[in-house]
């Protein structure tokens, strides 16, 4: 059954689904196209027995019965799959940990590539031919400080990112179902992530405010424009990460 | 039967409606009616969201084809869900024998 008013209540029913699945397009369009073919076999089976029932004979030779018999059929089935919002509040933790993992995911591969960026700048800066470290570096106080809090921004994000990663693959299969958990630990790491960002632009602003003149301008510049767009979007995953977890509530 | 007494046992009926082979999610729905007589009615559309969480889990395996002119997403167990089903095959005997022996009238004492 492809169209018609059985076909229709389907789509409908579909629509109503899809409108409350809190996922990516792509996702979504597999979700409901997963449940379309189950539900158009399920409208099947529910032809198969009224035509193999009693009354087969007199609704098979009645056209206008027919189209209402489709509907009804479509009707039934959509009755016995279940509330619309049921069945989008039961994919919920499926699609919040797809989420926790895609944010984690994006992290792990993004991080690195931006802090490649920041070591191009510092080379290029010649700060590595400094011998102290940066907390002793002379006149870069308070700034250099930055990189306690840096290093512990990295090592928050890196270890909650990877956790997540871990627990939203196959080892859900041991973990007790704890929906909200992954969201939670996918928004630490991206404030991690952010806040790594932040304390980036803070170094970046104590060398510029003691040496100005020692900055590569365009590789700090690519750095800073990389952390930026980091910083922002690590952010926002971070809070529609708690978003998802609050919806979570009830689970 | 309600849906909630299935709570936290749809995973290992899911796994045994595979066992014979794969299968889509409408025809996993309709081994499970016939094999509890019909015990088991659950909201059809639920269990796609369990699907995909044992596919995430690495139990099934999933995929695409041609079925009957239709497309459907028929799913097979893996090792490891066989390994789980094994496991909560041994855990429900356990469990359904501890229950049985509690909740059965215990017999009589005989006295003369």
């Amino acid at each position: 059954m492809t169209g018609g008013p059985g076909g229709q209540l389907v789509e409908d029913y579909l629509a109503e689904v899809g409108a409350r699945l809190p996922a990516p397009a792509r996702e979504r369009a597999g979700i409901l196209a997963e449940l379309r073919s189950g539900l158009l076999d399920a409208v099947d089976a529910y032809r198969d027995a009224r035509l193999s029932g009693p009354d087969a004979a007199d609704e098979a030779h009645a056209a206008a019965a027919a189209d209402d018999a489709a509907a009804a059929d479509a009707a039934a089935a959509i009755e016995e799959f279940g509330d619309p919002g049921l069945i989008a509040a039961a994919f919920g933790p499926g699609l919040a940990l797809g989420q926790a993992r895609r944010v984690a995911l994006t992290l792990l591969v993004t991080g690195p590539l931006v802090g490649l960026l920041w070591a191009t700048a510092a080379t290029a800066s010649h700060m590595g031919s400094r011998q102290a470290p940066p907390w002793q570096w002379v006149g870069a106080l308070p700034g250099s400080l930055m990189v306690f809090p840096l290093a512990a921004a990295i090592a928050i994000a890196v270890w909650t990112a990877l956790f997540t990663v871990a627990a939203t693959g196959r080892a859900t299969r041991w973990l007790p179902d704890r929906p909200r958990l992954a969201p939670g630990t996918a928004a630490v790491a991206g404030f991690g992530a952010a806040g790594a960002d932040v304390a980036l632009f803070v170094l970046l602003a104590s060398e510029l405010a003691v040496a100005p003149g020692r900055l590569a301008a365009v590789p700090a510049a690519a750095a800073a424009l990389a952390s930026a767009i980091r910083l922002f979007l690590a952010g926002r995953a971070a809070c529609r990460c708690l978003t998802t977890r609050a919806a979570l509530a009830g689970h | 039967m309600r849906p909630e007494a299935l709570k936290g046992h749809l995973d290992g009926m899911l796994l045994a409606a595979l066992e014979p082979g794969p299968r889509h999610g409408y025809a996993i729905m309709e081994a499970l009616r016939a094999g509890s007589s019909g015990q088991f009615d659950l909201p059809t559309g639920t269990i796609y969201p369990a699907l995909r969480r044992l596919e995430r889990a690495g139990l099934v395996a999933g995929t695409w084809s041609e079925v009957g002119g239709r497309r459907r997403r028929v799913y097979e167990l893996t090792p490891a869900g066989r390994h789980m089903l094994d496991t909560e095959r041994g855990s429900w005997r356990q469990f359904s024998a501890a229950v049985t022996a509690m909740l059965e009238p215990a017999p009589l004492p005989v006295t003369s």
